[in-house]
């Protein structure tokens, strides 16, 4: 049992201490690789420091090493797992448009919150981060409509895509003049960013506004135009 | 209520209280090792959210990992006076100990308190999700393990089930190793 | 140990006096006996079972007799049809297959089989089961609060699950959740029970390999299931948050990723497999080795390959999602994976079927069952070769060749293995022998119609026929099924009926059935040792069994009779 040992608490407290005064200081020198050192390494020394001393784990029989053990691993076989899934936006024959669109609206805003802070130390680790996150992709209108937009509008725009034979009303038909007849862009935009209900059409069509800002919708019209003549 | 025969028994010379709470303390590491997983995936795959993380107050989280450490160590010094037999010195201790979690519990409430008026709420961005749910279901820990204190101090004061003392103890400490790695992953990796 | 024993010798003192417990109906309600809290398990389970298979009911006939009105249930709208085959899924795994199997036999049969008074925690124990009672009356009052009950399926697949405004279950859905999550804590609470009781609690010379295969396979388990399951708890609180407080984690359009909700799921569902089917195997093998009268072939090949199943269970989880845009590399390797799983698998098969070869067989009704489960489960395992090589899944997946392959994996495991287990403790749960003949005309009456539901099922799976389908008639190129549909419906409806013989003849051998002895099958294992049904404490105080040898030690050439029970001197 445990009566027989005891290391100097007291040692060892002043020890963890002095680890976390050196986990604060560590990003004030600016190094990205030492803020990761003394961030996670750290907390690696501390949480070794903790577990052998203060909960004993030094002493206690083997058994419960491999128990606590066991679920380690099996955490870093899950991460292994997932993280090409998850952590990965693009991979081999597979693309996560979402994520990869999730990123693109973040970047902006976090050059104005730069913008916003100019010298702000801490600003400092975002923007290195930006520059190592891939470039937002432009956005291509054509490319968003036959990705999304087609699924029930059809590649052609004639309302005739896959997830049109279960839709009552069918989806518009953008190569139909009558489509054009009684509507102006603003109305379009509407649809597109609140849905279809909110311009008193079928509330099949989704409101897209968390995916396409207004001047993203605005490209998006523009491009229906394009389908008008076919 | 009387404790059954099977109770005392120990085929592996654990005792079998501590046996179970590496048992607890396996499973409570898969709980946190599954939302930190997932958090970590999710914070590499995007780098836009070091623009949230870099409103979290890195202050704020050093004074909360300073008070846990030190409820961390009253703890275990009630530990200590728990094996002399001292109950009355290991409760002592124990509410020492649960100052501590009353205290980072404030300061946490704090904490989030200003942070929501900026408007960094938990739908704000994914950073703030996956921040106010790992740092809540430690806050939630803290409450839990300090309860339990309580009663323990309580029995421990009239010098009965002072092993209870170092079982309790355990959890503490690993619940202070659980905050050691959200410091990192919360405040500092900005 | 000179401490251990005394404090043993003052545990008896207290037993000898304090050895009672609550009085009257509380007996039942508030007992911290584990042979009581195992019985609220079992008939917790078993009521499960029945609304479990009354759902199954009404939608199969929704399915072979679309848009008529259903006998007992009346017309099934398409939300109901997905809040029924929903709560099927979950009610049957989460509800019937984990307390019985686990819960009731580990609760029953661990103390008992190891040689202890109790488990070592019996509040924990109590605790469990009233937080698994709470799970059970959220799962039922969820059918029926407004928007109806959860139809997501068992998986509960965001971004379906996490938006009310797909799901249209706003409460339904995170009622599910929640008698999930309340489920998952019982499980952890009675897991560690169990696995510190089996490492513990040991009757003195009991060394790891005398312990018996049913607790040895509950505790891999129970380790398998607390293992697997933080992840998805954690994944359980982030939907919950998703569903109520509107946060992205799984939700595209808010930057989050579906497929991480897929990860978490099935890291621990594929895992959850195993953690149901060890203690099947567990029951069978004790059961054929008791049956064949014949010592086990290969104890220990059995257990490491029971540890090797328990640990490749954790690599095998992507399978899942071939189709669900994993990266194909990924997809690779689990390939592999899941193939190279079903070698320990076939390898427990080969243990059973050696331990028979040879063996003096007596097919008696548990033998029957026992037997059935080694014949019907390896139809299942080999089906799941096709869905395990990722090629041949790209056509196979989400057809009911999927649903027929699970089927002949957890059929046999929750109910072939619990009517195994279940008839043949029986006696020493109750104190009363069974009836064979009705026991006999149960089990054909279930097996021969179970292989008309599920092998149809297979047909119409290679034919394409979709999962998750409320009206086929909406598929014209799949009406020439129809007949094939009927009569898989028609096969569950006479399964279902037979089952009355069960419940029949429960009541009957309960009330007058000729009273069982201490051993009634001949066994070596230490229940067989005390009274039937044992009473509380198990053993008497001063009488509790010491081990002296392995558990299948039958018609050893030393010994004229042709079992010797662990607690003989030698």
């Amino acid at each position: 049992m445990s009566e027989q040992h005891h290391p100097d608490y007291k040692k060892i407290y002043i020890a963890l201490v002095i680890l976390l005064a050196i986990s604060v200081a560590g990003p004030h020198v600016g190094l990205k690789w030492l803020t990761l050192i003394t961030a996670f390494g750290v907390a690696l020394v501390k949480a070794n420091l903790v577990v052998e001393n203060f909960m004993h784990l030094k002493w206690e029989k083997v058994l419960a090493k491999w128990v606590l053990g066991t679920s380690l691993v099996l955490m870093a076989l899950f991460f292994a797992g997932v993280s090409p899934d998850v952590m990965e936006h693009k991979g081999d024959r597979w693309v996560n448009n979402a994520a990869i669109a999730a990123v693109a609206r973040g970047i902006p805003d976090e050059e104005e919150a730069a913008a916003q802070e100019p010298g702000a130390e801490e600003a400092a680790a975002p923007r290195e981060a930006a520059a190592a996150a891939p470039p937002a992709p432009a956005f291509k209108a054509e490319e968003q409509f036959k990705q999304v937009c087609s699924a029930c509008h059809g590649l052609e725009g004639k309302g005739n895509g896959p997830g049109a034979a279960s839709l009552d009303p069918k989806p518009a038909n953008f190569t139909d003049p009558a489509f054009w007849a009684d509507k102006d862009d603003a109305t379009l935009v509407k649809a597109i960013r609140e849905g279809g209900a909110s311009v008193g059409k079928s509330s099949a069509m989704p409101a897209w506004g968390s995916l396409y800002n207004e001047d993203q919708a605005k490209q998006i019209v523009a491009y229906l135009h394009t389908l008008k003549g076919n | 209520m009387h404790k059954p025969i099977a109770t005392t028994r120990s085929a592996t010379g654990i005792p079998t209280g501590r046996l179970a709470v590496w048992w607890v303390l396996a499973s409570e590491i898969v709980i946190f090792g599954g939302l930190l997983a997932s958090y970590v995936m999710h914070r590499i795959g995007h780098p836009e959210w070091a623009v949230a993380a870099s409103h979290t107050n890195t202050w704020i989280g050093a004074t909360n990992t300073f008070v846990l450490l030190t409820s961390s160590f009253t703890a275990v010094l009630a530990h200590q006076a728990a094996e002399h037999g001292d109950g009355k010195t290991a409760a002592k201790y124990l509410l020492m100990t649960i100052g501590g979690a009353a205290t980072f519990i404030t300061i946490k409430s704090f904490e989030w308190a200003h942070e929501i008026r900026e408007g960094f709420t938990i739908t704000a961005n994914g950073f703030w999700s996956f921040y106010y749910t790992a740092a809540g279901l430690h806050a939630l820990h803290v409450i839990a393990g300090a309860v339990v204190m309580a009663f323990i101090a309580r029995d421990a004061m009239k010098g009965r089930e002072l092993h209870r003392v170092e079982l309790v103890g355990i959890y503490w400490h690993f619940v202070d190793v659980i905050w050691i790695f959200l410091f990192p992953l919360l405040y500092i990796a900005k | 140990m000179a401490h251990a024993s005394a404090t043993e010798a003052h545990a008896h003192e207290h037993a000898t006096q304090e050895h009672h417990g609550p009085q009257g109906i509380l007996k039942y309600l508030w007992s911290t006996d584990h042979k009581v809290i195992a019985m609220q398990y079992l008939f917790t389970g078993m009521f499960m079972a029945m609304v479990g298979g009354f759902m199954a009911y009404v939608f199969r006939m929704q399915l072979a007799f679309p848009g008529k009105s259903v006998p007992l249930f009346g017309y099934v709208s398409p939300g109901e049809y997905n809040a029924l085959i929903t709560g099927h899924g979950s009610i049957m795994i989460f509800w019937v297959a984990m307390p019985v199997l686990i819960a009731a036999f580990g609760n029953y049969l661990i103390p008992l089989m190891i040689g202890a008074d109790d488990m070592v925690f019996p509040r924990i124990n109590r605790l469990s089961y009233q937080i698994f009672l709470l799970s059970v009356l959220v799962i039922l009052s969820s059918l029926f609060v407004k928007g109806g009950g959860f139809g997501g399926a068992w998986t509960s697949y965001p971004p379906l699950s996490a938006n009310a405004d797909y799901n249209l279950t706003p409460l339904g859905s995170s009622m599910w959740l929640v008698a999930v999550a309340l489920e998952f804590v019982a499980f952890l609470l009675g897991g560690i029970n169990f696995i510190t009781t089996l490492m513990n609690a040991r009757a003195p010379g009991m060394k790891a390999y005398d312990i018996p295969m049913v607790p040895w396979m509950i505790v891999i388990a129970s380790i398998l299931f607390m293992l697997s399951v933080g992840p998805l708890f954690a994944g359980a609180i982030m939907l919950f948050f998703d569903q109520n407080l509107g946060t992205g984690f799984f939700d595209p359009t808010r930057g989050g990723d579906p497929v991480l909700w897929q990860h978490l799921f099935w890291f621990f569902g594929h895992p959850e497999v195993y953690v149901v089917l060890l203690p099947a195997v567990g029951i069978v093998i004790d059961i054929v080795a008791t049956f064949a009268r014949k010592k086990l072939f290969g104890y220990k090949t059995l257990l490491y390959t029971a540890v090797a199943t328990g640990v490749l269970s954790f690599f095998v989880w992507a399978h899942h999602q071939f189709i669900a845009g994993i990266d194909p590399r990924m997809a690779n390797i689990f390939t592999v994976t899941t193939l190279l799983i079903s070698v320990p698998i076939a390898e427990m098969c080969f243990v059973i079927i050696a331990t028979l070869y040879g063996g003096d067989i007596r097919l008696k009704v548990p033998m029957l069952w026992a037997l059935a489960f080694v014949g019907e489960f390896l139809i299942g395992g080999v089906t799941g070769i096709f869905l395990g090589a990722s090629g041949a899944d790209a056509y196979l997946h989400e057809t009911y060749f999927v649903l027929a392959h699970f089927h002949y994996t957890f059929f046999p495991i929750a109910i072939i293995g619990t009517f195994a287990g279940f008839t043949y403790w029986f006696p020493k749960m109750f104190g009363r022998m069974m009836n064979e003949t009705l026991g006999k005309i149960h089990f054909w009456g279930t097996i021969i119609p179970f292989n008309f539901i599920f092998i149809p099922l297979f047909v119409l799976g290679l034919d394409g026929q979709q999962r998750r389908i409320y009206n086929f008639q909406n598929f014209p190129e799949l009406q020439h099924l129809q007949p094939v549909r009927i009569l898989a419906t028609i096969s569950l409806v006479v399964m279902l009926f037979f089952q009355l013989f069960f419940f029949w003849n429960v009541i009957r051998s309960w009330r007058k059935g000729p009273k069982a002895e201490k051993n009634p099958w001949k066994s070596n294992t230490l229940e067989w040792t005390t009274e039937s049904p044992p009473p509380h404490g198990n053993w008497p105080v001063d009488e509790m069994p010491k081990v002296y040898r392995g558990p299948y030690e039958y018609n050893h050439p030393d010994r004229e009779e042709d079992y010797w029970p662990q607690n003989l001197p030698a």
